[in-house]
């Protein structure tokens, strides 16, 4: 059985994020293509691009979400973050057409988590993106769920490979629904077996410890 | 603003070994070639056993006598060929789940062809029919719940379905289910947005 040292935390997929959960960290370094509404004085050096003093109003530059959620707000306005293109109208055309063809985990591997992290920035689009976000999930669902439960003992990369971070963590979940039977019909849950941590447990050497 | 979110989900799926021994609590008939007082356990009173008299007993007690051959099972009236093949061509037939003889029919299945085959005739046909109305009864169940989340429903009626079934497909369905919900209460406006900016 597939023990963990430790309980991951769920990402929270929503517009909250989950403190603690390794995927959202990852997600909140995902980049955003940003355009300064203020003069940001004596930070030109973080533009590589130019060579003046302050990064002036109007420039465009690409920030991690982490940075662009800290900096917006609706009353002052600092930044202005637009639309990576993957949640922009042409590619909603295409997911509404058919979001299996896509490959999300090439298209941003956290699609639903940056889509729903999106709507705090106060985009006239933001509906539209929801709507989008979530018409995805629900025509990639009976895929994701068909591979996951099918699949046995079989290689499942080719199959993984172009679903989200969210989907895969479903997958992962849905194969070990079917694996956890199947072992159990074939007989093999019966028997015994030594646990993966006696196997791996090696007596460290007083030498290892010094080092 | 990224509010600690405490987990409460463990994500522990029921192993199906242990579905398997809850279903060793249905009872079957036996026929025992020894004979014993009845015996008074905290579950109920077993018993008298006497010789060639079939008497009832929990599937656990009938393997473990049945294994030091000690008796005889007479298998559920269910578990016969003709009406394991009705049972099958009604399932085939219906949209719906159809009644089930047994909430344990699956595990029953395997306890007692694993371990008794020598007293339930035609003990392979059992088998594969056993299979056929198993794997037309997931079938069923997927394709439900693929129509359950593309029409966005709230709630979904699942009769006769078994323990077993409910639970190869418990943990996923119940993730996507989460994640759905939150995709789709992000559209609901002004529902996380004022709190982001709450410094």
């Amino acid at each position: 059985m597939d023990v963990q040292s430790y309980m991951p935390v769920q990402p929270g997929v929503g517009m909250e994020e989950n403190f603690l959960s390794l995927d959202d960290i990852l997600l909140s370094q995902e980049r955003l293509p940003c355009r300064t509404e203020t003069t940001f004085p004596r930070l030109g050096f973080l533009e590589k691009s130019s060579d003046t003093r302050d990064i002036p109003e109007g420039s465009k530059m690409e920030m991690p979400l982490w940075l662009a959620k800290g900096l917006y707000e609706r009353k002052r306005r600092v930044l202005s973050v637009e639309l990576p293109k993957v949640y922009r109208e042409g590619w909603r055309t295409v997911f509404s057409a058919d979001p299996t063809v896509v490959d999300l985990h090439k298209m941003g591997p956290y699609y639903y988590g940056l889509g729903s992290q999106l709507l705090h920035f106060q985009n006239p689009e933001n509906p539209e993106i929801a709507q989008a976000v979530l018409q995805t999930f629900i025509g990639r669902f009976r895929r994701t769920m068909d591979s996951a439960q099918n699949a046995y003992n079989e290689d499942t990369s080719a199959l993984v490979e172009p679903l989200d971070s969210l989907e895969r963590a479903l997958f992962r979940v849905g194969q070990g629904g079917l694996n956890a039977f199947q072992r159990w019909e074939t007989g093999s849950a019966s028997r015994l077996t030594a646990s993966s941590l006696v196997l791996n447990y090696r007596k460290r050497k007083i030498t290892d410890l010094q080092d | 603003m990224c509010r600690f979110i405490c987990s409460h989900k463990k994500n522990v799926l029921m192993d199906p070994s242990e579905v398997e021994f809850l279903s060793e609590k249905e009872t079957v008939t036996i026929i025992p070639n020894f004979s014993l007082d009845k015996i008074y356990l905290i579950g109920g009173d077993l018993g008298p056993f006497n010789p060639g008299l079939p008497v009832d007993v929990p599937v656990w007690l009938a393997l473990n006598l049945k294994q030091r051959q000690k008796c005889r099972i007479v298998p559920p009236d269910w578990m016969d060929v003709v009406k394991l093949e009705q049972i099958r061509d009604q399932e085939r037939k219906e949209e719906t789940f159809a009644p089930i003889p047994s909430p344990y029919y699956m595990e029953l299945t395997k306890l007692l062809l694993n371990h008794a085959s020598d007293n339930i005739p035609k003990a392979d046909e059992i088998r594969t029919l056993v299979k056929d109305i198993w794997d037309t009864r997931v079938a069923k169940l997927r394709l439900s719940a693929d129509s359950f989340i593309s029409l966005q429903e709230a709630h979904a009626k699942l009769d006769n379905l078994t323990l077993m079934e409910i639970n190869t497909t418990r943990m996923f369905l119940l993730d996507s289910l989460n994640c759905m919900y939150k995709l789709r209460s992000n559209m609901q406006p002004g529902s996380g947005a004022t709190r982001s900016q709450d410094y």
